[in-house]
């Protein structure tokens, strides 16, 4: 009873503490995210994340000058409760939504804040359709677009690593079809330079299990690289099929390959020196704000977040508080107008700029590779 | 030539696979009159438990009597397994409905199709299951400058035996005989003195045991295995039952084989064939349909009066 007391007394004093620094009314911004359902682990990182960020603004004087306080509401990765969150989060006041993981969860949420009028970020949600199908004035993104690899492949794999007969392999899925586009894109000024050359571009079947068809013509169009651009379970099966056929030629994944299946299935001896493009991982970030941020977090949680999604969480917020801070306002329209024109932005995975769509500019990727136990590493030439 | 000649062996190999379901299909139609949906989910019933049997108890027998022992006695298990699921899914979801005619049955197959998978899921969880690396034998065999896994080979053969087996079985011996008269006509074979129960037991299950059979072949050739992956082979089985001449046992190893042919030939051949693989298989299947319903080798149509 008496250590309850105590906390009480702590408690209170400590509301009295802020509420002498911040006599002004706190800034409530909303955190939208899965706390349960099965990707729970990625809800609960953000929300660790987005409360570590919330800590260091308020340590450092808040946002003009008033604290942040960040009210959280569980969307259970699917789009029914997503509509249900993101209402309790209007209903709350919130002058600004970080949501959420997924993009058919955001989605019906985005919808939502956009017809209430409240700034939507999203850090786990990547369809190339939320900023480039309907205009939404309200919704933006921290985390990059499912398309924006294929860029940062084509760059990697010309200039890098001299790779000159290019194949392309993709599962004609949203996903999958618009990297190898997108790839083939960004290849076009190379290939017009003579220094590539797209050797093979085919989609196979997702869901089959035999793709030695493919592979022998894979193999006969002889190339110097072998980009994969959908996801594990058919990668995994194509890694080993491919090796077994004695193909030998490096295969790099996109970001929907790597993940424990996709080594379980491919084999182990197998995986080990495969590329993979993808956002990189929280223990490669090595930016001020990054090194700021994973102090206070292994302080509070002992480690550092395993996914790369939470930090895009905090960064909407850091993102969300420079934004508020330019615009010296707290209206919606205010804000927007900030977020699209900001340049002075610092996160975790370096400068945050958006563009007129609310896509993030200049996202980082980077090239890691398989080693002997089956970890990712990054990559360096 | 020679990467045509690869290509017709990869053919070859993914058709054996149609064509061991297909037989199965093409049995239960012939006697039944009956598309059997829940034979893919069969399959891969086959599939999981030749998976338990090999993490739990072949290791046992192959330590003490090598690699393909345990092999053979994971095929084995499967068989025997899915003959007993076949016999329970016959008690349970047909026999109370024979009476009530086809449409009540499709749709009682359709349901025991959805039971089956989900099942699957509850027991073995949604994620892929990885048959034992160190269990399944990796030799190869190089033949014309080919190298081909031992393994395939070992496959494609024990499926054309088999098949052989199942068409001595219809065609040649009494009990074979027995069947066909039911397939023709039941009421007349019930006349006749045929138990006709037994026919039907009998379809019902060799039928779910080849299925199960292919399944854990299956599963040790391309090592990864889910509870959904029946509906894909049952989908290009049954296209492949009709391309061959549903209700014909020759015919459904013709159509599968054929089948794994024109679908590998289409992905390796036509530029951007990859992706209208499918495409072209069910167009096939709709070409037959319109043009040819009896199939390649088609029913016979003289015993029919």
């Amino acid at each position: 009873m008496k250590s309850r007391r105590l906390v009480v007394f702590l408690f209170l004093s400590a509301v009295f503490f802020w509420g002498q620094v911040f006599a002004e009314e706190p800034i409530r911004i909303g955190l939208q995210a899965p706390i349960t359902g099965s990707f729970a682990i990625e809800g609960q990182m953000a929300r660790q994340c987005v409360e570590v960020a919330a800590e260091l603004i308020n340590e450092q004087g808040g946002i003009l000058g008033r604290p942040v306080e960040i009210i959280v509401a569980d969307d259970a990765s699917n789009p029914r409760d997503s509509a249900l969150a993101a209402q309790k989060l209007i209903s709350q006041g919130v002058v600004a939504a970080i949501a959420s993981y997924g993009s058919s969860v955001t989605e019906p949420a985005a919808d939502l804040y956009e017809r209430n009028r409240v700034v939507c970020v999203a850090y786990g949600a990547t369809a190339v359709r939320l900023t480039m199908g309907k205009e939404r004035r309200y919704f933006f993104r921290t985390c990059g677009r499912d398309d924006s690899q294929g860029e940062f492949f084509a760059r990697f794999a010309v200039e890098t690593m001299g790779w000159r007969r290019i194949a392309i392999m993709h599962d004609n899925q949203t996903y999958g079809k618009g990297v190898a586009e997108e790839t083939k894109k960004y290849l076009e000024p190379y290939i017009r330079e003579g220094r590539a050359e797209i050797v093979y571009y085919d989609a196979i079947t997702p869901g089959d299990q035999d793709y030695s068809a493919a592979l022998t013509k894979l193999r006969e169009s002889n190339p110097d690289v072998w980009y994969y651009t959908a996801y594990y379970p058919e990668a995994g099966l194509l890694v080993r099929q491919a090796r077994e056929m004695g193909i030998t030629v490096p295969f790099v994944g996109s970001n929907a390959v790597p993940n424990e299946d996709f080594v379980r299935i491919a084999g182990l001896e197998y995986v080990v020196g495969t590329f993979m493009t993808q956002e990189p991982l929280p223990q490669d970030l090595n930016t001020p704000k990054a090194q700021e941020f994973f102090a206070a977090y292994r302080a509070k949680y002992g480690d550092i977040p395993s996914s790369p999604w939470p930090i895009y969480a905090a960064d909407a917020l850091f993102a969300l508080a420079q934004a508020i801070e330019n615009a010296k306002s707290t209206k919606p329209d205010d804000i927007a107008q900030a977020m699209r024109t900001m340049e002075n932005a610092e996160g975790i995975t370096g400068p945050i700029v958006f563009t007129e769509r609310g896509d993030r500019k200049g996202v980082p990727y980077a090239m890691y590779r398989y080693n002997e136990k089956g970890q990712l590493e990054l990559f360096t030439p | 030539m020679r990467v045509f000649f690869e290509q017709l062996v990869n053919g070859v190999t993914v058709g054996s696979f149609y064509a061991l379901v297909a037989l199965g299909y093409s049995m239960v139609y012939g006697v039944m009159k009956l598309i059997n949906f829940a034979h893919g989910d069969l399959f891969t019933l086959g599939s999981y438990l030749g998976y338990t049997f090999l993490v739990w108890g072949a290791a046992w027998i192959t330590e003490r009597a090598g690699l393909w022992w345990g092999v053979l006695g994971a095929i084995l298990f499967a068989f025997l397994a899915n003959a007993g699921a076949g016999i329970l899914v016959e008690r349970v979801a047909y026999r109370p409905v024979y009476r009530a005619g086809r449409l009540p049955l499709v749709v009682s197959a359709l349901g025991m199709s959805i039971f089956l998978q989900n099942a699957i899921m509850a027991v073995w969880g949604p994620r892929f299951q990885v048959y034992p690396s160190d269990l399944v034998p990796v030799a190869s065999l190089r033949f014309l400058g080919l190298s081909l896994p031992l393994l395939k080979v070992v496959i494609l053969f024990l499926s054309l035996g088999v098949m052989f087996v199942m068409y001595w079985i219809v065609e040649k011996t009494e009990f074979g005989a027995a069947v066909r008269a039911t397939a023709l006509d039941r009421e007349m074979a019930t006349l006749l003195g045929i138990d006709v129960q037994r026919v039907i037991l009998f379809v019902f299950t060799l039928g779910p045991a080849l299925g199960g059979m292919a399944g854990v072949m299956n599963g040790m050739y391309y090592r990864s295995i889910q509870f959904s992956m029946g509906w894909n082979y049952g989908l290009k089985a049954f296209t492949a039952t009709i391309l061959g001449g549903i209700g014909n046992i020759p015919g459904a190893m013709v159509g599968g084989v054929l089948l794994g042919v024109i679908e590998t030939l289409l992905a390796g051949y036509i530029p951007g064939g990859g992706a209208w693989k499918d495409g072209f298989t069910f167009l096939i299947l709709i070409l037959v349909l319109i043009f040819r319903p009896t199939g390649i080798l088609g029913e016979k149509v003289a015993e029919k009066v």
